[in-house]
């Protein structure tokens, strides 16, 4: 039997007289110094990017999205939301359910993009059901984007690695972007009154760290890495024969966001 | 016949060619004025913007950071059954907490019914979509009927959030019985 | 609830839209720009038909469609300003248009049709504007004498080189409004995305619309004017108008209407989509009133006006009435285009709705400030320049 309270004193302890001892320096408050890398907390997630300043990463990532394993928590939702403060009624991602029932038709929602996890089961069903699932959607970070074609001042662009960012300093919110993205990934954020989207979480990246959605994703239904890797998760799926698709193939646009398990009647 | 004009009878079209010509050459020159520096450094787009882009705020971090500090909670959370599960999913992101190494506030806690509704989003098995049962789900109330508890019992009461099996597990230890199932 | 044909697996059975299209993003403002574009491109059509295309009939309006195009172009760009969430940098798009987009051509197209209207007005107006010069005191006097471009020559040889002058203008003008309101088109007709906007035919069909509601503006503001003025009609000008306007609308319907019968015919992919929208939440701005009352019955209303001689007073009766019924089509048109392709979700399987307020900042009071700007602005130009021919400047010019 394991005395719970007696661990927790039993380290409590060691981790004061640590303190006191000055083993961890000065008052812990003041551990890591104003304006020091991340490097110090932080695990490096993806390796080989940290500290490289150059304009764009030598990687070529992919992210691959397994829908047989999501449980539409939506913690990636939450963790989207709280990374960039997206405001209400916008989504950089969000998680869908499908219910099929055995007459073949197909119900569809997302109450709040996923955002407050899914409390309630569909009631609606005329039949009984044949088969359910999750689907997370985010930013395609197609290799043909249609939003990159379209703005009109250059403002959303293609990275050498294969980002698709937008510059809010330069963008002037006409929305036209918005109109063309096949897949609604993009939006108008009423605050800032310009384009926004998922980014892959960019700035993490550059940082060596997994965005933040994959990072706190329970059921590691989400993934993401770097292709030129051999040993990295997603080239082995990408290689191995798995069923993988993209969203909307007909539109030409060649996504980079591989689904893993993606049934037909997903859009 | 022919009237005396002041202008010549060009004198018009000339003088809107030079407008022209002049109206151009400043719009050239205001270009040069007014556009970025790096504006087409590497392609149709401003060059500094993937600086502007990397230097991204981060707030959330990764359970790691949260355990640098939280070490009592790091015994227990990292080595049980809720590993995956991001602290920052339940607590709210790094940077509320910590801006410049500096503590700034303190993180919510979730308390009653709340914890509920959250361990529900992932354990509730009458969401009808799962493809197969990937993590352990049960029915409520039914899942304290099977296990005679009274209804109206909170999930932390058996489950500690951190590890919910930490307790069970002691449990079944303490009766000296063992449990039964595969738990992930 | 019957069975699902096997393969009907994107049937819109749960009206699911995508969160992040819930919002319509482009609303009164973007059916206004068009709306706007078109008249001017319309009106200019107008008087090159007598410049260009020497159709002597035209005569009496071939110079009030410049400056009702000139009264309406200035004001293109307000409806855009006040769409953009960041009005202050629409210069970008002349610094840095991005040459795949056809929105950059905007600043460019616009400018370079500006610059076009505005010297074949000052090449055209050049006499009367030097003989009202004469007789100008003051603050006219010197308007009247940049607009003449500081000159008073108007002898036999400078006015043979105007004369070269605008035939020119008025000719690359042709093109240049088909490229001021085809691009709008293109703006639409190129986004894949979307299976209401994504067609070639897309172009055309703004382009004749906008013929269409130029022509039918300048009907309507001519026997207007006359009548305030107590003036005579040219009735055989209404005539011509009108014919010409049965036969841009002719084109224009069909191509429409065609649009909208290949789709249904060839029942794409994304075909049950559209079947959605037109059955359901554009039922009625599309097939009631587009169609059925403000297309269908001028149509046959211009084609009696056209092929039957009318009494004077009968035709000076329809004219107007037909004419707003046509201005009132390609509103209707643009709404149905713009509003109603963002009405369908990208998810295929539903729709959202829009209600266009009164008071918000692209809402119907400024949509209706915009459209009374033009009119007010062309009244200003009337007291600078006449608009007719028989008006006492020109005679004595």
């Amino acid at each position: 039997m394991i005395d719970i309270k007696k661990e927790i004193q039993k380290d409590r302890r060691a981790f004061i007289k640590n303190v006191m001892s000055g083993t961890i320096a000065g008052s812990l408050l003041m551990v890591i110094p104003a304006g020091a890398a991340l490097d110090q907390d932080l695990p490096e997630q993806l390796a080989g990017i940290r500290g490289d300043d150059s304009p764009f990463t030598k990687k070529k990532f992919a992210f691959v999205v397994d829908v047989t394993a999501c449980i539409g928590c939506g913690s990636c939702c939450v963790a989207d939301k709280n990374e960039y403060n997206v405001p209400d009624g916008n989504y950089r991602t969000w998680v869908e359910r499908y219910v099929i029932d055995d007459h073949d038709e197909v119900f569809v929602d997302s109450p709040n993009g996923g955002l407050d996890g899914y409390t309630k089961p569909r009631t609606d069903i005329p039949y009984p059901v044949r088969d359910t699932f999750f689907v997370p959607k985010l930013c395609n970070m197609c290799e043909k984007p249609s939003c990159v074609q379209v703005c009109p001042v250059g403002a959303t662009y293609k990275t050498e690695d294969g980002f698709i960012l937008i510059d809010k300093d330069r963008c002037v919110g006409c929305g036209y972007c918005i109109q063309a993205c096949p897949y609604s990934v993009r939006f108008l954020n009423p605050v800032s009154k310009t384009a926004e989207k998922c980014t892959w979480c960019y700035s993490r990246v550059r940082q060596g760290l997994l965005p933040a959605c994959v990072n706190v994703c329970p059921v590691h239904a989400r993934k993401f890495g770097d292709l030129n890797d051999k040993t990295s998760e997603v080239y082995k799926i990408l290689r191995e024969p798995h069923v993988i698709s993209v969203l909307k193939p007909g539109m030409g646009n060649q996504p980079a966001l591989h689904y893993l398990g993606l049934r037909r009647e997903v859009v | 016949m022919e009237k005396k004009y002041k202008s010549n009878a060009y004198a018009h079209v000339v003088r809107l060619a030079v407008v022209l010509v002049v109206a151009g050459g400043l719009a050239v020159f205001a270009r040069g004025m007014f556009l970025p520096d790096t504006m087409g450094q590497y392609g149709h787009y401003r060059g500094s913007d993937l600086v502007d882009q990397r230097n991204v705020e981060i707030r959330s971090h990764t359970n790691e950071s949260c355990y640098e500090c939280h070490r009592p909670i790091r015994l227990i959370h990292k080595a049980g059954v809720h590993k995956t599960v991001s602290c920052e999913f339940c607590h709210g992101p790094y940077a509320d907490h910590i801006t410049d190494g500096k503590y700034v506030a303190k993180m919510p806690v979730k308390r009653d019914m709340e914890i509920k509704t959250l361990c529900l989003r992932c354990h509730n098995k009458i969401i009808r979509a799962r493809p197969e049962e990937s993590i352990k789900v049960v029915a409520m109330p039914q899942h304290l009927e099977e296990k005679k508890v009274n209804i109206e019992h909170n999930c932390n009461q058996c489950h500690m959030v951190h590890d919910p099996l930490l307790w069970v597990k002691a449990a079944y230890d303490m009766m000296g019985m063992e449990m039964k199932g595969d738990k992930k | 609830m019957s069975a699902a044909a096997h393969g009907e697996t994107i049937a819109a059975v749960s009206n699911y839209i995508f969160p992040n299209d819930l919002h319509v993003h482009w609303s009164l403002m973007i059916v206004l720009y068009p709306y706007i574009t078109g008249l001017v491109a319309g009106a200019f059509i107008v008087s090159s038909l007598y410049h260009v295309f020497h159709i002597k009939a035209l005569k009496p309006v071939a110079r009030f469609s410049l400056l009702f195009a000139l009264a309406f172009l200035i004001c293109a760009t307000w409806p855009l300003l006040n769409h953009l969430g960041h009005p202050e940098r629409a210069m970008s798009m002349m610094l840095t248009p991005n040459p795949t987009s056809a929105m950059a051509g905007f600043g460019y197209i616009y400018s370079a049709y500006f610059l076009v209207l505005l010297l074949e007005i000052i090449f055209i107006f050049r006499p009367v504007v030097v003989a009202l010069r004469e007789q100008a005191t003051g603050f006219m006097k010197t308007l009247y004498g940049v607009l003449a471009i500081g000159s008073d020559n108007v002898s036999e040889k400078s006015l043979k080189l105007d004369h070269k002058i605008i035939a020119f203008l008025a000719a690359i003008g042709i093109p240049m409004a088909c490229v001021l309101h085809g691009y709008v088109g293109f703006i639409f007709g190129g986004i894949k995305a979307n299976p209401l906007w994504a067609t070639p035919l897309m172009p055309l069909i703004f382009l004749l619309s906008a013929c269409v509601s130029g022509i039918a503006g300048i009907i309507v503001t001519y026997i207007f004017l006359m009548k305030i003025s107590k003036r005579e009609i040219d009735i055989e000008c209404v005539q011509t108008l009108i014919k010409f306007l049965w036969g841009f609308f002719i084109l224009d319907f069909v191509f429409e209407m065609l649009e909208l019968f290949s789709h249904f015919y060839m029942a794409t992919h994304h075909w049950h989509t559209l079947e959605a929208l037109y059955s359901g939440p554009l039922f009625n701005t599309f097939w009631v009133f587009q169609v059925g009352i403000f297309s269908v019955i001028p149509f046959f209303l211009l084609m009696i006006m056209s092929l039957v001689r009318f009494k004077d007073s009968l035709l000076l009766f329809f004219a107007p009435i037909v004419s707003i019924m046509i201005l009132v089509q390609v509103l209707l048109m643009r709404w149905n285009v713009v509003v109603g392709g963002q009405l369908m979700s990208k998810s295929e399987r539903g729709a959202t709705t829009f209600h266009p307020m009164w008071l918000e900042k692209e809402g119907i009071l400024p949509a209706i400030l915009i459209m009374i700007a033009p009119v007010v602005i062309l009244w200003i130009i009337g007291k600078i320049l006449p608009f007719w021919m028989d008006d006492d400047a020109v005679k004595t010019a």
